[in-house]
């Protein structure tokens, strides 16, 4: 099967001034993966692990220092602007902080709409109308949303005019960075099935990157775990969960909590006794 | 014991009774668009030692309640009352509360880079609380050597003399909490400590906790939206919605028997890292209400799925149903509590 996106040897370094005698730090370290049509895959890691700067990179957003991410077969690093201007329809990114994310003075119908109108710019003004609403609730928003501004929305609306946003252009390859890392439990829970439903339904392809393993694990089939800019571990879900092979992915999923009184307390006293033998 | 701890105590301690009684607790705001009430009627009491869970979401006063603890809440009526070691908080003069604070009850804040000074060392600002209470500089720097010893930041002789920027997100909460509890408090309020954290560090915060009040007997009020972090740390916890508590019980009682349809569906949106991955997660629909905009009757009853029509127009009471053994505000806790509280 041919990949939708394929990343081989990508390295993203920030050099800076002053005293490089141990290096220049790399944000990615040499990963190779590839992602192919209508799956999901998570990409995880905590913070520093250099999940975003991967997502910054294969969206040209960054340029790495080095490698090759390649979309449906042509490098994107290489691309001239006509073709990187179709790429950017086709690979579209959902950030994590709705917040900050959204202009302020733009109405909603105006932020969905925008991608649609620079992409097809002889759209007429009421098909535009109608393709913004339509997209306004296939994911769950009113139409009479249309001429508020962000403010007016709550965290979990405003990842639904996030997402709205990156769909309209019809994308092929969706990139959602933590996009529920900071919403209400309950609304997290919407986000994620709208997700799901959105990947069913349009067959779109998702790189899913979060902190979170639980989160992941309800979406993605395929997950790669990160640490330090490097993939220390990439397999099927139930690889991942059930028999983890790297350290690091084993401790990461040890630590993740449950809502289960009785398994916690149990670990709690588990982390206490293996603290209490690391002492002399 | 700190130089003068004893004497600089400004409630006195009594033999006996909970180490602190809030007794139907309201607390409201003027704003544009009238009066808003943002914790409405808050019953609860915190034992010595104990450790007490408080969740809710956005908008759920559980903060509010918290800030109003701690005397910190500008422009707020407060009515009710806050017993803490049988003195009234709310009839104390400001001068009094002053002293109370960061040394009887501290307050561990969400955001540590904002809650920290950053033109101000690290130590500068653990050491604060001793130096107020004229604990001399000498004295409070060991103490604070010690705190930070404690909390788990390594090389304390070498972090006193560093800036917020200089620590990572974890370090930072770390700082907060040795801020906490340089004092000894016999009450350490946390709202939201873990949320900005990873996992790893979200493990050793809560450890932290835990290992305080196993050791020095300080009672915590934990806050959070989080029910998986808290599950293993809280004895006792309150679910909160739209101001008011839902439901409340031991916490076994709450995750495996919760009879209030607000808790079982958060309990529902959580994902798992065990057990069968589910095709949809059974989400809440809609959003948590604004303060502003509270619903009539029960003020779940708009997204709930067991709602009748008796639940949009009367408000239930917290109570304990026929069938139940604890407290519940639902019209369905009855039928809730015969099904077991089954999911």
């Amino acid at each position: 099967m041919q990949p939708i996106l394929d990343v081989e040897n990508l390295v993203k370094e920030f050099p800076f001034k002053g005293d490089k005698k141990n290096g220049v730090p790399r944000a990615i370290d040499d990963i190779s993966f590839q992602v192919f049509e209508g799956e999901a895959l998570g990409l995880v890691g905590e913070s520093g692990s250099g999940k975003s700067t991967t997502a910054r990179c294969i969206l040209h957003l960054l340029k790495p220092t080095s490698g090759k991410v390649s979309f449906q077969g042509s490098n994107v690093l290489e691309m001239n602007k006509n073709e990187l201007k179709s790429f950017r329809k086709d690979a579209q990114i959902v950030f994590q902080d709705p917040y900050s994310s959204l202009d302020p003075r733009m109405k909603v119908g105006d932020i969905i709409g925008e991608g649609i109108e620079i992409h097809n710019p002889k759209i007429s003004k009421q098909e535009l109308r109608n393709e913004v609403i339509e997209m306004m609730e296939l994911v769950g928003l009113r139409p009479d949303h249309f001429n508020r501004y962000p403010r007016a929305f709550s965290g979990g609306e405003r990842q639904r005019i996030g997402i709205a946003r990156a769909l309209a252009v019809k994308p092929k390859l969706l990139i959602c960075d933590e996009p529920v890392a900071s919403l209400d439990v309950s609304i997290q829970a919407q986000i994620l099935n709208l997700l799901q439903k959105m990947k069913e339904e349009l067959g779109l392809t998702i790189l899913f990157i979060a902190h979170d393993l639980a989160t992941v694990r309800h979406l993605c089939t395929r997950i790669a775990v990160m640490e330090s800019g490097k993939i220390r571990e990439i397999g099927d879900r139930s690889q991942i969960y059930e028999n983890p092979q790297h350290p690091y992915t084993q401790s990461l999923i040890a630590i993740v909590p449950e809502p289960d009184p009785i398994s916690e307390r149990a670990r709690l006293v588990e982390r206490k006794l293996s603290k209490l033998k690391e002492q002399p | 014991m700190i130089g003068n701890k004893i004497e600089s105590k400004v409630a006195p301690t009594h033999a006996g009774g909970p180490l602190l009684e809030v007794k139907n607790l309201k607390v409201s705001f003027e704003t544009v668009n009238g009066r808003v009430l943002a914790v409405n009627d808050l019953n609860f009491s915190v034992q010595t030692g104990q450790r007490i869970g408080i969740v809710g979401e956005s908008g759920s006063g559980k903060s509010v309640a918290a800030q109003a603890l701690m005397g910190i809440l500008r422009g707020a009526d407060i009515s009710g009352e806050i017993i803490f070691r049988g003195t009234n908080l709310l009839e104390l003069e400001e001068d009094h509360y002053r002293k109370l604070r960061g040394w009887d009850i501290s307050y561990v804040f969400q955001d540590p880079l904002s809650a920290l000074d950053p033109i101000r060392t690290i130590g500068d600002q653990v050491s604060q609380v001793l130096r107020l209470r004229n604990v001399k500089a000498a004295e409070a720097k060991n103490k604070t050597l010690e705190i930070l010893d404690r909390v788990g930041i390594k090389d304390p002789q070498r972090r006193y003399n560093d800036y917020p920027h200089q620590f990572s997100g974890g370090m930072r909460q770390r700082a907060m909490i040795a801020m906490a509890l340089i004092g000894e408090p016999s009450l350490v309020i946390a709202d939201e400590p873990t949320t900005s954290l990873d996992v790893r560090v979200q493990a050793q915060v809560i450890d932290l906790f835990n290992k305080l009040t196993e050791e020095q007997g300080t009672a915590v009020i934990f806050i959070t939206h989080d029910l998986s972090i808290m599950a293993g740390f809280a004895e006792d916890v309150y679910v909160m919605y739209a101001g008011n508590i839902v439901e409340s019980a031991k916490t076994d009682e709450i995750y495996y028997r919760s009879i209030h349809p607000y808790t079982l569906g958060l309990l529902g949106s959580i994902p798992r890292i065990r057990g069968p991955v589910l095709k949809s997660l059974t989400a809440i629909k809609g959003k948590p209400p604004a303060p502003t905009d509270i619903p009539p009757g029960c003020p779940f009853h708009p997204r709930c799925t067991y709602a009748s029509s008796e639940c949009a127009e009367l408000k239930p009471t917290l109570q304990i149903p026929k069938s139940g053994n604890h407290l519940s505000a639902c019209h369905h806790s009855e039928l809730l509590s015969q099904k077991n509280g089954s999911r």
